[in-house]
């Protein structure tokens, strides 16, 4: 950084006076919440199971979002988003964190999935799908996602961390070589883990465009979380002469995309297992769309679709960092309850009951990855400081 | 100054050359400033914020798409409420025929929302920019061939409430623009 030009962008590296002792705080809160979270394992492990696998998979999703941004970012050769990138290597990098915090799950895994305990020689159907639901071939899978996961995101980080330092153009160059290497993976990782570890959960059942329906929520949220850091980086001074608002109305945009998107897609898969009405396929909507469980659904149709869309299909608020936050955090509480009512229903067959354990293990790996993402936070400038694009992107106008 | 086209025509208005696009930015600019309302730039390809510098407004095209989309919704809610749920109901599938027969309606009023969306877009903008036409003044002008090439063009028409040929003239000149020629029509 040269001198004292007025556009001078300030300070790129995050300083912790700003967390402060709110750091130690997150720390006491996630040790707490573990210690609940394992009480709850030994007197409700059925709870549990299945808590831990609904916080899971909401946290899952949004570091997933951040390699997904970060790869789409690199394949298109984008321009705006190279002063947001940093963040998105921080969401993504957290991926490794998710990796260790699927352990619990290995030790509920019948609990959850419950054709690990059933023999496929006495039923037909599990039969038919043991060459993919058998237990080996399950871990196998798991641990693959993960190796992959955490390979590609911390990669292309620490390639972006050496360009601030060097700032040779080969790390551009680099990393979209790793972006189209990982594109395929990304898209297969991330279908086959949404289909193991959600679809999973009722081996009878199938729905041919569950991967993407996970894919529209992983985008729609992560994007909602970036926004969120921004904001909050923003508001204790960084990012000045950064990021202005055409960057915010990028965002928007996208929100607003990816809410059609996600709408799309949910509404292709309901529609085509009503019309079809075919008994093994309905069971899914039947269950979600019947006694306490229909208000969730119906309240995700109204949340997670009409209001966002009515709401960001207007000019007047993309421009507006309040306004994006406000629909940012209505769009994560609506993903969170699209996970919960992913997940929940396969335990609570007769209808809505939540428990306290859903949101202990929510503020467990929550605070965990928050301070992770800290620590992340501070470790590397806040923003690519030398990619070559980064002056284009500054000067953003749409 | 030069004069093409038919000179007993009337005139289309004067026309002049830049040399380069932040040149042509910037006389746009300043065009804007003297109040000039019916002109226009031409370059050989699109120069960003170049309708920030000529002033112009947001065009009225996303307002007509939107009563174009509305229009369809409407036509697929009463073509298919109106024909399946009242006139003629019939029962599919063991499928109800009202109101909550509505997923099964969905993607028709869906294509059809896109379908005239589309249609009032493309349709909207050919004839805000009065499109398609068979030939232009402007083309009367030689030199005007050059700005599908590496030549940017400003014209301020006759029929602009400032207009005159001498006064724009010498103005265009005092922007550094070059070859100001009248342009007449055939």
């Amino acid at each position: 950084m040269s001198g004292h030009e007025p556009s001078q962008p300030g300070s790129h590296t995050f300083d912790y006076k700003h967390v402060g002792g709110r750091f130690l705080g997150l720390v006491a809160l996630a040790i707490v919440a573990y210690a609940l979270v394992g009480f709850g394992a030994i007197s409700n492990k059925e709870q549990f199971a299945f808590s831990y696998l609904f916080a899971f998979f909401f946290f899952f999703t949004i570091c997933m979002g951040g390699l997904f941004w970060q790869l789409v970012h690199h394949a298109v050769d984008a321009e705006w988003s190279v002063v947001v990138r940093r963040q998105m290597e921080n969401l993504a990098s957290l991926l490794i964190v998710m990796g260790v915090l699927f352990i619990p799950l290995i030790f509920v895994a019948p609990t959850l999935w419950t054709w690990m305990s059933i023999d496929p020689a006495h039923n037909i159907v599990l039969g038919e799908k043991s060459a993919y639901l058998n237990d080996w071939f399950f871990w196998i899978r798991a641990s693959f996602y993960f190796s992959f996961f955490t390979i590609a995101s911390l990669w292309l980080r620490s390639n972006s961390i050496k360009q601030d330092a060097e700032g040779a153009a080969k790390y551009t160059i680099w990393n979209r070589k790793i972006t189209f290497a990982s594109l395929p993976f990304f898209a297969v990782c991330l279908t086959f883990a949404a289909i193991d570890w959600l679809m999973g959960l009722d081996f009878l059942w199938f729905s041919t465009m569950w991967g993407v329906y996970i894919f529209a929520g992983t985008a729609l949220s992560s994007l909602c979380v970036i926004v969120l850091i921004i904001t909050a980086l923003r508001n204790v001074g960084y990012f000045k002469n950064v990021i202005s608002m055409e960057h915010y109305h990028i965002m928007g945009k996208l929100m607003l995309a990816f809410t059609i998107f996600w709408a799309y897609i949910g509404f292709s898969q309901y529609m085509l297992i009503w019309y079809a009405n075919i008994p093994e396929e309905t069971t899914y909507y039947l269950r979600r769309n019947t006694e306490t469980w229909q208000i969730m659904s119906t309240a995700m149709v109204v949340g997670h679709f009409f209001v966002p869309f009515a709401l960001l299909l207007f000019n007047f608020g993309k421009k507006r960092p309040g306004f994006l936050c406000g629909m940012a955090l209505w769009i994560l509480s609506m993903h969170l309850l699209d996970m919960y009512v992913i997940v929940l229903p396969a335990l609570h067959k007769a209808g809505v009951q939540i428990h306290w354990l859903d949101v202990a293990c929510l503020v467990a790996i929550g605070c965990t990855l928050a301070c992770v993402f800290l620590k992340r936070l501070g470790s590397a400038p806040l923003w690519p400081l030398r990619d070559p694009r980064l002056a284009k992107s500054i000067a953003l106008k749409n | 100054m030069n004069a093409v086209g038919n000179t007993n025509a009337p005139i289309y208005g004067v026309a002049a050359e830049f040399q380069c696009a932040r040149d042509l930015y910037h006389a746009a600019e300043k065009i804007r400033d003297a109040g000039f309302e019916k002109w226009d730039v031409f370059s050989p390809f699109p120069i960003h914020g170049m309708d920030e510098a000529m002033g112009l407004k947001r065009s009225i095209l996303g307002k007509l798409v939107f009563l174009g989309g509305l229009t369809g919704f409407l036509t697929a809610i009463t073509m298919e409420f109106g024909t399946s749920s009242f006139l003629y109901p019939l029962i599919v599938a063991g499928k109800p025929t009202n109101l909550f027969t509505v997923p099964a309606f969905f993607p028709v009023m869906f294509e059809l929302t896109i379908l005239l969306s589309a249609f009032t877009a493309v349709f909207g903008m050919l004839i805000l920019n009065g499109l398609p036409r068979l030939n232009h003044q402007l083309f009367n002008w030689d030199r005007f061939k050059k700005v599908t090439e590496d030549k940017f063009f400003v014209a301020i028409e006759a029929r602009d409430q400032k207009f005159s040929t001498r006064s724009v003239s010498d103005f265009l000149e005092s922007l550094g623009a070059t070859n100001i020629t009248t342009i007449h029509g055939d």
